[in-house]
């Protein structure tokens, strides 16, 4: 049963052109240049300092690093982070 | 970004959080529903960042159970810049007296000015405006409205025939038009004198022109009383003699005639009188009340408790209240109580067709002006209804009936 949802849902973004993030739960992370990162639907904020934001999302973390971060806003699911980024990183659980 | 905006108008705080990993601390504010922003780590185990001033009351419930130091580090906002403005009492008095002066002295007469008028009698309108409190330096509020103001000063001033009296927020504006005395302008030229009404000549005064009824003569509307034509024609031929009878009319000699034709007339009224009737009169005592009034809400200054009168009539007299021109939702209330007391009256049948001819003389007398004479009534018919007597009366009055026409002369 679980192996059929997971097919499903790829096939459903495939065939019907649904938003892969919406569908998949997967995070939307929106760069502007290297000043901000945008990003929604993380899980929940796990490190922050002013060089390094790491983020828990449905599979895994996403770290960002860089320097002078700064959070400018913070929404459940949504974070926006200003600063000099230098690298955004997927870790796997 | 929407969350935050605005927020320099309901105000904000800026917290910062000391522990071991700070910005925890903010996760669970974000997981509570309260909105973060400007998030800084200072260093390992401290962090700033901003929130609303309306959701401080959170924060002890997120901080249970923890371990941090919170610390407020800045306040912004428009609450405490207007805390801190009010904490200047200085300010606040002078604002509030400021306040004070403009108001009052919006409901100060500042100026009256008059035009239309020579300066004597302006000077006559100044002396009675003075004596009804109408001058610069009055209260706008113990005033008479304009439209009394009006009639007051048409009635004491004889000299005029009519003043207009506009209030413009602290200027009274008035424009007067002085009585001249206008000649009585005649009909002239040559002119008959016809009958307006239908009657029996009772006397005839003809100073000018030739009299064509005499006493005793039962005349109608529009008949001639007497002619302006003295050497008149008879006028009885056919149109072919036209001709000669237009240089007959070159002959003729025209007066304007004058004269005055008193004739008895009769009209037949109908009045009904009720046989109980009841009235009030006011006994002359009374007290003055003042109170100020926010919408339909009353407060009392002065005067206070109600008189023991039998029955009170009240007159309320209000004025507005005026910052600048505006006019405020606050009243000021002048309430006249005057005692009145109620009669009863009771008559019997005799006394009502008594007045009910009285009253349909007055009626007559009204309608014809001061000049005609009423002399006899009769009762033609009278019946009782519902408690009212109905007459029907016949008057027989002694009146002019002559009215000037003038003769058209064809040319």
């Amino acid at each position: 049963m679980k192996k059929m949802h997971q097919r499903v849902r790829p096939w459903l973004i495939k065939n019907f052109a649904l938003p892969s993030d919406v569908v998949l739960e997967l995070p939307r992370i929106t760069i502007i240049g290297q000043l901000h990162v945008y990003i929604e639907n993380h899980k929940g904020l796990v490190v922050f300092t002013d060089e390094e934001l790491k983020l828990k999302t449905t599979k895994g973390y996403i770290q960002i690093k860089g320097s002078s971060f700064v959070i400018k806003m913070m929404l459940p699911e949504e974070i926006l982070l200003e600063g000099k980024i230098s690298d955004v990183k997927f870790i796997p659980n | 970004m929407k969350q935050i905006q605005g927020s320099y108008i309901t105000g904000y705080v800026t917290l910062l959080v000391k522990g071991n990993m700070p910005e925890l601390f903010f996760q669970e504010c974000m997981n509570k529903g309260v909105t973060v922003w400007n998030i800084k780590k200072k260093n390992k185990h401290a962090c700033s960042g901003n929130i609303k001033l309306q959701d401080i009351k959170h924060l002890k419930e997120i901080k249970r159970g923890k371990d941090y130091h919170i610390s407020f580090i800045q306040k912004k906002g428009f609450p405490f810049l207007l805390s801190r403005f009010f904490r200047r009492k200085e300010i606040v008095i002078a604002m509030a007296m400021s306040i004070l002066l403009i108001f009052l002295l919006s409901n100060v007469i500042w100026k009256v000015e008059i035009k239309g008028v020579p300066k004597d009698i302006e000077e006559k309108i100044d002396k009675q405006l003075k004596d009804y409190g109408v001058h610069p330096g009055a209260w706008t509020f113990t005033l008479d409205k304009p439209g009394e103001i009006q009639r007051n000063l048409t009635e004491d001033v004889p000299e005029l025939l009519w003043v207009g009296v506009q209030k413009k927020g602290t200027t009274f504006f008035l424009e007067g038009v002085e009585k001249t005395i206008v000649e009585k302008k005649d009909v002239e030229g040559p002119r008959d004198l016809v009958a307006t009404k239908k009657g029996v000549i009772k006397n005839m005064y003809v100073s000018k022109g030739l009299p064509k009824v005499e006493i005793n003569d039962y005349v109608e509307p529009g008949d001639i009383l007497v002619s302006g034509t003295l050497n008149e024609v008879e006028q009885n031929e056919e149109e072919e003699e036209e001709e000669e009878e237009n240089k007959e009319k070159e002959n003729r000699i025209v007066v304007a005639s004058e004269g005055e034709i008193i004739a008895n007339t009769w009209y037949n009224t109908e009045v009904t009188v009720p046989l109980k009737t009841n009235y009030e009169l006011l006994t002359g005592e009374h007290e003055n009340k003042y109170s100020i009034g926010f919408g339909d809400f009353q407060i009392p200054i002065w005067g206070f408790g109600t008189p023991d009168y039998e029955a009170i009539h009240r007159e309320e007299n209000e004025n507005q209240f005026y910052f600048f021109k505006w006019k405020l939702p606050i009243r000021f209330i002048q309430t006249t109580l005057s005692e009145k007391t109620y009669h009863d009256m009771e008559r019997s049948k005799e006394e009502a067709v008594q007045a009910g001819i009285r009253q349909a003389k007055q009626e007559l007398q009204l309608k014809l002006g001061p000049d005609a004479e009423i002399t006899s009534e009769k009762v033609l018919h009278e019946s009782v209804e519902s408690g009212k007597v109905k007459l029907s009366l016949h008057l027989t009055v002694e009146e002019d009936i002559a009215k000037a026409q003038p003769i058209n002369q064809g040319d």
